[in-house]
């Protein structure tokens, strides 16, 4: 850069000299960039390229003293797959998950961010610590709360609600509500994190909007739908970008609460995968892995079309 | 530079692609080892849970026998205990000797990473049932260390408020209990098991009882679309539709509503004894007795092997310590020690096992109680049987259904071997 400057200025004679600085610049650029490069090759592209060959092996557990006496079998393990009972399954209860459960998150992130910006004025800093504690704290902790609240027995809904002569569902082993306990749960973890990410999107919102709207005799309400919303459009997408990443590799909330029961109704994609993973399938394993990376790929792409800003 | 980087990628890939192919032979030996070799120096040993913590105790007694040797005994948590072996099997770099789960012993067996039993240990001195646990495609892998077996635990109180005097000899007499316990207080009259992983171990005993296997005799096709099958999922079903069995796992254990008289009856294995007593039951209210039988009365044997890996640098010593495992009085001891039973039939004749009645119910069903094949892919298989059992218990389905459901599922997965 400063060579080229020179050069520019006619002030440095002969073009050798500028040919090693640049060289001497280019080393000097690459060995600061080598440890990341060397990390990044063994430890990331290096196993996402295996994972990718792997996909198109019978690679099986009984095979890992020797990984490389395996057939190839081209396509069969994506076929395997797709064909699944079990994969179907899974992947409609990862679908239902994200598509109630992103936007469900979302709302209530907003609501919290708003709600703690404008409205709640006294013991703010113990609300924003309240919500954004379910994110720092362990997902085993989580579980052990969620079972006591969400028990059939033994529950504390479910023990408030026979004060008042109820028999409370089965929350986690009744078939048909066992995914929506989880989606609430899950809302619940993950609410203080967009609430974070909306409250800095709605300071960065300037202030004379909102002053120029009020002259216009926007009431709160129109402030909120025609100011607030299209300026958080940024905001929004990484929100979503980031739920949607986490959300569609749904698997710790029925890891620790319902190991994918009842009747498989809270199996998710990552956890078939894992549990074929464990059962050393693991050809099959990475090709539902890359699936469910394709689908994460989609739906990215999805929020930029739907968040695209508008000017 | 993109452009570059991805370019690499594929041909990284391509190359490793190339790399690929399958000898006709799998890898592992598979003839009996002889080992020879003086009795010394040093080796590791893997144990888990409870087995992991006192193992050292007979370590000790070893040391003091043999001198000049070595035994370090590493626990390793069950939870983590498959994926620990797996990697040291892959990367080669293993303990001596390990506790192994009878339900892993054909998948560790395929991959080659255990040394197969010396001709020197004599199969006859342990039950058979745990024996077949160790014998993959043929060849023994490991030797039996200790057994359980399921047994009827039940409430002698509420079967004598029901009429029943005597345990009941076969499936219909349980379920009169199990219905009179219900009708005299009892919320449910047994507890079987569905939604849960390992469920198939409690319904095991109901196929074999009717006569099903789970592979042919030449261990290579899958039989589990059987009359057998369908009978046995049958009569797992009635218990459910007529409400005597709970339909989901509960908050509460098991052992406590035992305890309290809400649960009459359950199958399980001798380790629930202690946890029986320590939930408060009265030792007068309840007994343990060997299972019902239809044309049989054959239970499920569980328990652990012990292997040695081949990849060991001290086999000799080993293969000594596991011997020594084996001795009658050593496997006596370790009862006393662990509560785990004798997994070598004539431990059960020294006095620390012959006096206690309780125990002798253990032994007798162990003389009649089977494992499921030791084929790698068997934990797998298993999870499509859970599967299975749950969809008829509570799912409604129809138990033909399920048998073929199973069959085809075992089939796509494979024996492995």
């Amino acid at each position: 850069m400063i060579a080229s400057l020179y050069r520019r200025a006619g002030r440095l004679p002969g073009s050798r000299p500028a040919r090693a600085g640049q060289r001497h610049e280019g080393l000097v650029g690459w060995s600061f960039a080598l440890p990341f490069m060397v990390f990044f090759t063994v430890f990331m592209a290096g196993p996402i390229v295996a994972a990718l060959v792997t996909s198109f092996t019978d690679l099986r557990v009984t095979d890992i003293r020797d990984p490389l006496n395996v057939n190839l079998v081209g396509v069969d393990n994506y076929l395997d797959v797709l064909r699944s009972n079990v994969f179907h399954k899974a992947a409609t209860n990862t679908v239902i998950f994200v598509l109630v459960g992103i936007p469900l998150t979302m709302a209530l992130g907003l609501l919290a961010a708003v709600g703690l910006n404008s409205g709640i004025v006294k013991f703010r800093t113990v609300f924003r610590v309240g919500y954004y504690t379910p994110v720092v704290t362990s997902i085993a902790a989580v579980a052990v709360v969620w079972r006591m609240l969400l028990g059939a027995e033994v529950g504390l809904i479910n023990g408030i609600l026979s004060g008042f002569g109820i028999t409370g569902p089965r929350w986690l082993t009744d078939p048909s509500l066992a995914l929506g306990s989880l989606i609430v749960m899950a809302a619940w973890r993950n609410l203080g994190f967009l609430m974070i990410i909306f409250l800095a999107g709605l300071q960065a919102i300037p202030r004379h909007l909102y002053e120029a709207a009020e002259v216009d005799g926007a009431g709160r309400w129109h402030q909120f739908w025609k100011v607030t919303l299209p300026m958080l459009r940024p905001t929004m997408l990484f929100a979503a970008v980031i739920t949607g990443i986490g959300y569609l590799q749904f698997f710790e909330e029925p890891f620790v609460m319902t190991q994918g029961g009842p009747l498989n109704s809270t199996l998710s994609v990552a956890y078939h995968a894992y549990n074929q993973f464990s059962f050393g399938n693991y050809g099959y394993t990475a090709a539902v892995a890359y699936l469910l990376f394709v689908a994460i790929a989609l739906l990215t792409l999805f929020w930029f079309k739907l968040f695209r800003p508008n000017t | 530079m993109k452009r570059k980087a991805l370019l690499a990628a594929v041909a990284a890939a391509v190359l490793l692609m190339a790399a690929c192919g399958r000898d006709e032979e799998p890898a592992g030996t598979s003839q009996p080892s002889e080992v020879s070799g003086p009795v010394e120096g040093e080796i590791t040993v893997w144990a888990m849970g409870t087995e992991g913590e006192y193992l050292h105790v007979l370590a000790e007694d070893f040391m003091a026998e043999y001198p000049g040797t070595t035994v370090t005994v590493t626990p390793v948590p069950w939870d983590a205990a498959h994926d620990r072996i797996v990697n040291a099997i892959a990367a080669g770099e293993v303990p001596d000797v390990s506790q192994i789960g009878t339900t892993w012993m054909g998948e560790f067996g395929a991959m080659g990473g255990l040394d197969p039993v010396p001709s020197s240990i004599d199969p006859g001195q342990f039950f058979q049932g745990a024996w077949e646990t160790t014998v993959v495609d043929g060849v023994s892998y490991g030797v039996p260390w200790y057994v359980s077996a399921h047994v009827l635990y039940y409430r002698t109180d509420l079967a004598e408020a029901a009429g029943v005097d005597s345990p009941p000899a076969n499936w219909d007499e349980l379920r009169n209990l199990a219905e009179g316990a219900k009708a005299n207080g009892a919320q449910y009259g047994i507890n079987l098991e569905t939604g849960v992983s390992g469920a198939w171990q409690t319904w095991v005993t109901f196929f074999w009882q009717q006569g099903g296997e789970f592979l042919d005799p030449d261990g290579e096709t899958f039989t589990l679309d059987s009359p057998a099958c369908v009978a046995a999922l049958g009569l797992y079903k009635e218990f459910f539709d007529a409400g005597l069995s709970p339909d989901s796992p509960s908050d509460v254990p098991v052992e406590t509503r035992f305890a309290d008289g809400q649960v009459a009856s359950f199958i399980s294995g001798p380790w629930m004894m202690g946890i029986v007593e320590n939930a408060g039951a009265e030792p007068d209210t309840w007994t343990v007795t060997h299972l019902p039988a239809e044309q049989s009365g054959t239970s499920f044997v569980g328990g652990a092997n012990l292997s040695v890996f081949a990849d060991s640098d001290n086999k000799p010593l080993a293969w000594a310590f596991i011997e020594y495992l084996s001795e009658p009085e050593v496997q006596a001891k370790w009862y006393e020690t662990a509560s785990a039973l004798p997994a070598v039939q004539a431990a059960w004749d020294e006095p620390a096992l012959a006096t206690d009645p309780r125990v002798a119910v253990f032994g007798e069903q162990l003389q009649d109680a089977k494992a499921p094949p030791a084929i790698p892919t068997w934990e797998q298989v298993a999870a499509v049987i859970d599967d299975q059992i749950e969809q008829v218990a509570v799912g409604g389905a129809a138990p033909e259904e399920a048998c073929q459901e199973m069959q085809a599922g075992a089939e796509s997965i494979g024996t492995g071997l």
